[in-house]
């Protein structure tokens, strides 16, 4: 499953206007959905280069567009990224290129001037089939069997037109390739007995839940797109962000942190 | 401390901002409207038919020691090889059936010319299940077919199993059944 740029932009748009909570984070989240489509457009429409799918070798492509990126937080994101992505600017190409490939090797989800700059890139990748031959960071049933990335949320969609059930998913935090995932399962240590596996559902966001582990004290949140198939998980993910606070008080670690940092 | 404890901390000392510093206060002012319920998933197999159709059972309550678990939902198991997440009419009402005000909750008995079942204790059924399977045993073992050859069979017993019988308990039970000479023997063992 993936979802178009455009569509995902459009939702963050709806979901801001009628957000109260999440509004700024929508907004910021919305602007930085549009510089990621250009930089998925810059990568696309080029006819003279295909990725290699080794990084260091593609830098010299992908790396024209981190200063739009580096701008846009410098002039639209919070004191601490605005910070980050000024000195980002003054140290120069050869320190966003470390930044890059230290990422790509070893991917964490505080890092988010890496992870907003190669999701674009990791998805193209995927799209053309492009597996990474740099990146060894370990395989599972809960890493993405195209490039390894840790699981960014789950989505529920049925998958038989017969079926009102739906199937798990998850999405990959890097390339954004979604793939299947079984049920009463934690996505982080394979807890499979249902009493330590706990999901915590809210009336004011219906179609997401808090899927919690009480073995690791990891979640993922849940969308369920059988109960909302308007919902685009990703946007919908963010903006129930009033659930990650809430899960982050009872104890519960995210098994990895969205683009706004919850 | 790293950005990621750093939300908990800020959350704690009254200032609410994100990993990456966003100002989380609105919706931490949201999540404390919040209201959170808890359930469970729980796997388990539909008890109608042979086709043994997987289910996923959840169940509301948040383990406190005076509440009481609610099914809230039952659904089709969408990993499960057989049924894919789909449901036949009467599996999809799973849910009335443990609800049911009739259904049953402890065992009955209709005596031999009786019209109506009557309550009977768990001790009170096995024992007389015990005298009976014994009684009909001796009474209608075969030891010897009509051209005299050993044959050892109860054909006064039948057994007949459901659809949630693990195999596990099919196993114990041809034991025990093939163990009584019992030949009229069948269940639905595909679980």
């Amino acid at each position: 499953m993936k979802i178009s740029w455009e569509r995902q932009i459009e939702r963050t748009d709806k979901l801001a206007e009628r957000s109260d909570g999440a509004k700024e984070l929508l907004i910021f989240y919305g602007q930085l959905l549009r510089l990621q489509k250009e930089i998925y457009d810059f990568l696309r429409r080029r006819k003279d280069w295909r990725p290699s799918g080794r990084l260091e070798p593609d830098l010299h492509v992908i790396r024209r567009m981190m200063p739009k990126l580096l701008a846009l937080v410098e002039a639209r994101g919070p004191d601490v990224l605005a910070s980050e992505a000024h000195s980002l600017r003054q140290a120069g190409e050869s320190a966003i290129d470390a930044l890059l490939l230290t990422y790509w090797q070893s991917p964490s989800d505080v890092q988010f001037f890496a992870k907003a700059f190669l999701q674009p890139y990791a998805r193209w990748l995927a799209e053309t089939d492009t597996k990474p031959a740099d990146r060894n960071i370990g395989s599972g049933e809960n890493r993405c069997p195209f490039c390894g990335g840790k699981p960014q949320l789950t989505f529920l969609q049925t998958s038989e037109p017969s079926s009102d059930s739906g199937g798990r998913n998850l999405i990959c935090a890097t390339c954004l390739t979604a793939w299947p995932f079984r049920r009463v399962v934690c996505a982080q240590c394979g807890e499979e007995r249902p009493p330590k596996l706990g999901y915590f559902h809210s009336p004011q966001y219906d179609h997401v839940r808090v899927e919690a582990c009480e073995t690791c004290k990891h979640y993922i949140k849940g969308i369920d797109l059988t109960r909302l198939g308007l919902a685009v998980p990703l946007v919908d993910e963010v903006a129930a962000a009033p659930l990650d606070l809430w899960a982050s008080e009872h104890g519960y670690t995210k098994i990895e942190l969205n683009l706004v940092g919850l | 401390m790293n950005r990621r404890t750093f939300i908990k901390t800020s959350l704690a000392g009254g200032a609410a901002v994100s990993a990456f510093g966003f100002d989380v206060a609105p919706v931490y002012a949201q999540t404390q409207a919040l209201k959170i319920s808890h359930t469970s998933e729980t796997r388990s197999t539909c008890p109608y038919c042979s086709v043994s159709c997987g289910v996923i059972i959840h169940t509301l309550g948040d383990k406190a020691k005076n509440a009481i678990p609610q099914v809230v939902h039952v659904e089709g198991d969408p990993d499960h090889p057989i049924n894919r997440g789909t449901l036949c009419p009467k599996g999809a009402s799973l849910e009335q059936d443990i609800y049911n005000e009739r259904r049953l909750t402890k065992p009955q008995v209709r005596r031999p010319g009786s019209d109506h079942w009557e309550d009977i204790d768990w001790d009170k059924a096995i024992d007389e299940i015990a005298h009976k399977v014994k009684k009909t045993r001796d009474e209608t073992f075969v030891e010897n077919d009509d051209r005299g050859r050993t044959v050892n069979r109860c054909e006064g017993i039948a057994w007949s199993g459901g659809c949630t019988d693990t195999n596990e308990f099919n196993y114990l039970v041809v034991k025990t059944m093939r163990s009584l000479g019992v030949c009229y023997l069948e269940n639905q063992a595909r679980v």
